[in-house]
């Protein structure tokens, strides 16, 4: 029987990122540069808040919520909602679609055609399934791939500093 | 004498105390806070790994670690994996004739160099007959490889008895990033002759493959006279590799490497090493803060050393863990199980008792990481609980060579202390990593009736401390032209235990020059052209009264088109012959060699 012990005490840096850690922050990004069109004119006092949408498996665990834990657009407080059927969506302003919806991503979007919502998956093929966010990764580094017709389609603008980190596609010609 | 199956202890403490002052590598830090602050380019530029994966475990060990990259080893000209592990300034690598390498971290560098662990995709390769690794056989397709990470230093909790002084981690890309048909071909003065094919293609819609036959034939080394040692060889192997993303949370691998070689000798029979491996892995994401990784394998090599000895080797392995982050710790657990079967046929000249050896090791082991001061400070706490049980060897000298694993032979035992540095200041990058070691019970070589020279046997009389510091740097010239830079200086001391009647003073364990520096030049020229030197020194090795050498790799590229990559290698230009391992009757000289490869993809 043998016993090995060992105590190791580092300073400095851990490289060490776990891929939902990093696309959480991905997706508080994209509230900062994204513009939603503004909403009718509401009484409502404080202003709603600005919803961030999972449907289907969350990858995030705790990521998502500790990212935008007390954060804010202008006013509006930055909450996330977890979704298990399409009927479910409310009026969110960014729906992520776990890869566990991947078979129905058609169905998904068409659920959500024309109203203001940044659809995002890391599903294959997501942005050229007329999605407007695509995670994907190469080098072990996170890419984003964005659907330019998708964005405009849903009333969306997306700021210049956020399509010049991106490879820009378009919806392929039926 | 015959030994029998004995369980072993080994209680090991290894503190290691590693700091790290990186200002410019902050953007690699975990904090969320952290995170959030970085702009879109630098949240680009992170890079992540799934939790599960092995590797990345490498990457927390408080020791001295250096990347080999694809890019690294393409620029060099490697035509071997240990010709690639030469790119690491914190190895010692020495060719010992066209076939044989001894390679180490820390000193203790000899044929049966046994205090390093090496992984190839999570195989470890291994020979129990020495504890070591049989290098003419550890092939990959070198332009399959992702990256080679090596760390010198304790490789702790996580990896077993052997990691004491160091890790090599050969890791190949996915099946999904080599992609189409690749073929190569080329030939020259020592390395003659060889061909490359590669295919890659996708089985489904999430699920990749490929497949690779390789082969090459390599000229003979020089005797110190200056004849020719007829120890030329070829060798020929194949494999595949299957990626499959199952499902958003399941990730299957199968893999699988078959080879078959053949050496000439002096006055013997030729010598035949042939072999094969499959390799199947399971990574399961539990959550966001966990992940599950299973692994198998099966290894079975075959060596038939005419007048030497024979061996069959069947090794089962399997291993079980998950990685946690829960709050400010991260903790990983796993347990594994090998076996292996070991079947020796003996010669006149040398014999490994009892000739059939089975032995099976257990191991669990728990690590968790602390975060004491969230981005600054972490500490690991771990425990490893192994079991082993193994038989003896025995070699009689004189005709018939005696050498017993006595049940009197524990684990070595390693204390450690490590301090590093690393900086970065615009186009510099320095890293500073020095150690001091002490050893306990290192092997030794007793004689069990003295004063009769014979017989022999082995076991733990020896104490010993090595130290030095490990030095690398970058520096980045121009965007087209950049340097690096490694010195390493090492000093090794063994000493024998009283009642020890060790006369060796660690001469078989530990042959390492003093130091050695490494020169790498990567220069992009015009017209598609490209120039890559890779200068090395080291020191004599003053146990084997072998001179300090110095030598010098090139390799010119013309790249026309980005598919077709046409190449000039020298390697060891700077003499006609010269040696790098061995007293000087009994080592081999290598000669300059020169080749010229096509590369070509479609």
């Amino acid at each position: 029987m043998a016993l090995m012990s060992s105590l190791l005490l580092v300073q400095g840096e851990s490289p060490r990122t776990s891929e939902y850690q990093l696309k959480a922050v991905f997706l508080f990004n994209f509230v900062q540069f994204v513009d939603w069109p503004p909403s009718a004119p509401q009484d409502s006092q404080p202003p709603p808040p600005l919803l961030i949408g999972i449907l289907g498996d969350d990858p995030f665990g705790t990521f998502l919520d500790e990212t935008v834990r007390g954060e804010r657009l202008g006013a509006r407080s930055i909450q996330v909602r977890r979704y298990r059927r399409i009927a479910d969506i409310e009026a969110c302003n960014i729906l992520f679609i776990s890869r566990s919806e991947s078979e129905r991503v058609p169905e998904i979007l068409s659920a959500v055609k024309n109203r203001p919502v940044l659809t995002v998956s890391d599903g294959d093929e997501f942005a050229s399934q007329g999605g407007i966010i695509q995670f994907f990764t190469d080098k072990n580094r996170i890419r984003i791939r964005i659907n330019l017709d998708a964005a405009e389609a849903a009333n969306l603008t997306i700021s210049s500093k956020l399509l010049r980190v991106a490879e820009v596609v378009r919806t392929p010609k039926r | 004498m015959n030994a029998r199956s004995h369980p072993t202890s080994l209680l090991l403490l290894a503190v290691a105390l590693t700091i790290t002052a990186s200002p410019a590598l902050g953007q690699q830090r975990d904090s969320l806070q952290a995170l959030k602050r970085l702009t879109l380019d630098q949240l680009m530029n992170i890079e992540v790994t799934s939790v599960s994966r092995r590797a990345e475990r490498l990457a927390q060990t408080a020791s001295a670690i250096q990347v080999i990259t694809q890019e690294d080893i393409r620029q060099s000209g490697a035509t071997s994996l240990p010709e690639a592990l030469r790119l690491a300034a914190n190895l010692q690598v020495a060719q010992i004739n066209s076939r044989e390498w001894a390679i180490s971290a820390r000193g203790f560098n000899s044929t049966s160099a046994n205090k390093l662990l090496v992984l190839i995709d999570g195989r470890t390769v291994y020979t129990p007959l020495f504890s070591g690794v049989f290098w003419d056989v550890q092939d990959v397709l070198l332009s399959d490889v992702d990256r080679i990470e090596v760390i010198s230093g304790p490789g702790a909790t996580l990896w077993g008895a052997n990691a004491v002084n160091g890790v090599i981690n050969v890791i190949t890309k996915e099946a999904k990033d080599t992609p189409g048909l690749t073929l190569v071909g080329g030939g020259g003065t020592e390395l003659q002759g060889f061909g490359t094919a590669r295919y890659g293609g996708t089985l489904g819609p999430r699920a990749n493959y490929r497949i690779y036959g390789k082969g090459f034939a390599r000229d003979r080394t020089l005797l110190p006279n200056g004849q020719g040692a007829p120890d030329d060889w070829h060798m020929g192997q194949g494999g595949f590799r299957i990626d499959w993303d199952a499902s958003t949370s399941n990730r299957l691998t199968l893999q699988g490497d078959l080879y078959d070689g053949r050496s000439n000798q002096v006055n013997r029979g030729e010598i035949a090493i042939s072999g094969k491996n499959l390799i199947a892995k399971w990574g399961h994401t539990v959550s966001a803060n966990s992940d599950v990784g299973a692994q198998m394998y099966y290894d079975r090599t075959h060596r038939d050393i005419p007048g030497t000895f024979g061996e069959d080797l069947d090794i089962y392995d399997v291993d079980l863990q998950q990685r946690a982050l829960l709050a400010r710790h991260d903790v990983v657990w796993g347990v594994g199980y090998r076996l292996i079967n070991d079947r020796v046929a003996n010669s006149p000249g040398l014999a490994f008792l009892p000739p059939h050896v089975a032995r099976q090791w257990f191991t669990a082991f728990v690590q968790d990481e602390l975060a004491l001061v969230a981005e600054r400070l972490h500490v690991i706490l771990g425990t490893k609980i192994e079991h082993n049980d193994y038989t003896g060897l025995e070699i009689q000298p004189s005709g018939r060579l005696n050498w017993t694993l006595s049940p009197n032979f524990h684990s070595e035992e390693e204390l450690a202390y490590e301090a590093g540095y690393r900086h970065q200041n615009g186009p510099w990058l320095l890293s500073l990593a020095t150690f001091y070691s002490h050893y306990h019970g290192l092997r030794s070589i007793e004689q069990t009736n003295p004063p009769n020279p014979t017989p022999l046997v082995i076991a733990n009389g020896q104490d010993g401390e090595s130290y030095g510091a490990e030095l690398a740097a970058t520096y980045r010239v121009s965007d087209r032209w950049r340097l690096r830079g490694g010195y390493t200086e090492l000093r090794v001391h063994i000493w024998p235990n009283p009642g020890s009647t060790d006369t060796s003073r660690g001469s078989a364990e530990s042959h390492t020059p003093d130091r050695q520096l490494f020169v790498h030049s990567s220069l992009d020229l015009p017209a598609h052209l490209r120039l890559d030197g890779m200068f090395r020194y080291l020191g004599k090795i003053a146990n084997q009264q072998l001179p300090a050498y110095a030598e010098l790799n090139a390799r010119f590229t013309w790249q026309p088109v980005a598919a077709l990559d046409l190449s000039i290698v020298g390697q060891n230009l700077l003499h006609n012959r010269h040696a790098e391992f061995g007293t000087p009757t009994a080592r081999r000289e290598i000669q300059r060699g020169v080749y010229g490869m096509a590369q070509c993809h479609f």
